[in-house]
């Protein structure tokens, strides 16, 4: 825990230094370079090179750091980002810098902002640089999000010859309702335009469809535990499934959970691994080959506990 | 919920899967009015025939335990927990009757004189 905290405090100075640095960078350039060209800059480029739209001086200092303020903190507050937070840094970072340098290379010993170079280079460059910064960033935050801690998690005894299995449905009545008004409007849509077939309005049936499925698909869970592992069935019809097998997980536990921390209701991806999420409470959370996989599901301290009794000592179970 | 398979004692399995039902609805890890999970679910968990389960969940339809609801699939009858947990005993009963030498005729006749 101690190391944790050590490194989580270098990643905040480091933060706060990238984020003063790339501050001062987008104020200085222009400021520095201020003798190279008139009151105006040519911010904005057309698709042949050509400029076609300026700023004055203090327009072009003030939005690009305006933006990467607004940036700095959305990230920096926002938790439920924080796992992209280093990659959208980097990336923003070097994006709006070489974007800065770009535009002030350009005006460069020109009179009159209309007479400015193109940029495209430069853009292309920037973009380049921005997308690989993102992905170091997308590389570097990916260790210390999985901390190696193997909690000792409940047990149960199984007596010998008795053969013991879990199961466990939630759902959440709100997430059913809302699939089955997109469902309506969708059908609704579809037999208007039964109607009228000169205009089929796909454009309203195919985004309602599709959420009413993926709505429906996580409006229930149904969660079984048994000596094969734990299966995870989504939505009325239990499909799809994830299963794991009990040699391939490593630990279960009971842990508490609020859309907030996980982003959302539903299938959730974020700095705690996957949460599949239907309501706030109790979640049976497990650890399978490095990743975490956690289920809103009542009486999760038990589920856990038979996990680990069955994953413990697989060969001894008749 | 919570289920135990007593897989060691040589019963028919269709009575095994009812009894540790019926032990789950007794021990309250099912109330009055919860839905079962589906037949199919219960079978591919416990690692028996969807028949079996269908057989032992009829059994305990039978018992007053159960209720088969359209639409609503298997819920646990009103009253389930007590009953269960009765019957439970009246069969351990019957098996150490058994065991002794008693029949259920004499059991009944213990059973009258008791009050």
């Amino acid at each position: 825990m101690k190391d944790r905290g050590g490194s989580k405090s270098v990643a905040a100075l480091g933060t706060a230094a990238w984020a003063a640095g790339i501050l001062a960078l987008l104020v200085a350039l222009p400021l520095a370079a201020r003798r190279g060209f008139d009151d105006r800059l040519a911010t904005h480029w057309g698709a042949l090179g050509q400029p076609d739209g300026s700023l004055p001086l203090w327009g072009a200092v003030l939005l690009p750091a305006s933006i990467w303020t607004v940036l700095v903190v959305a990230a920096v507050f926002w938790r439920a980002a924080r796992r992209w937070r280093a990659a959208v840094l980097l990336s923003c970072g070097v994006l709006l810098a070489g974007e800065q340098l770009a535009i002030v290379r350009a005006n460069l010993h020109h009179a009159d902002w209309h007479d400015a170079d193109s940029v495209t280079v430069g853009a292309v460059v920037t973009v380049v640089a921005a997308a690989v910064a993102g992905l170091a960033g997308i590389l570097a935050s990916r260790r210390p999000t999985t901390p190696a801690s193997p909690p000792q998690g409940p047990r149960m005894d199984i007596p010998a010859g008795e053969r013991r299995v879990w199961l466990s449905r939630t759902t959440n009545p709100w997430l059913t309702l809302l699939a089955a008004v997109t469902g309506l409007v969708a059908l609704a849509a579809l037999l208007a335009g039964i109607g009228d077939p000169t205009k089929p309005m796909w454009l309203l049936i195919v985004p309602f469809a599709v959420v009413s499925m993926t709505v429906l698909a996580c409006s229930s869970v149904r969660v079984r535990i048994a000596e094969r592992g734990l299966d995870v069935a989504f939505g009325p019809l239990g499909w799809p499934v994830r299963r794991w097998a009990a040699a391939d997980i490593d630990w279960a536990r009971a842990e508490t959970r609020t859309p907030a921390q996980v982003g959302g209701w539903g299938y959730r991806l974020s700095g705690l691994g996957t949460t599949v999420m239907l309501r706030s409470g109790a979640c049976l959370v497990i650890r399978s080959k490095g990743k975490d996989f956690a289920v809103t599901v009542d009486d999760a301290e038990r589920a856990a506990a038979l996990l680990n009794s069955l994953t413990a000592n697989p060969a001894e179970r008749p | 919920m919570l289920l135990r398979l007593n897989i060691a004692d040589n019963r028919p399995l269709h009575e095994q899967v009812a009894g540790s039902i019926r032990r789950a609805i007794a021990e309250g890890e099912c109330g009055p009015g919860d839905r079962l999970p589906p037949a199919r679910e219960l079978s591919q968990a416990l690692g028996v025939n969807a028949n079996t389960v269908l057989r032992a969940l009829r059994a305990l339809r039978d018992e007053g335990l159960l209720e088969f609801r359209r639409g609503r699939g298997v819920t646990v009858a009103g009253g389930a927990d007590g009953r269960s947990a009765l019957l439970e005993r009246v069969r351990e009963l019957v098996a150490d009757g058994a065991r002794l030498g008693y029949g259920k005729a004499e059991l009944i006749e213990m059973i009258k004189e008791a009050q």
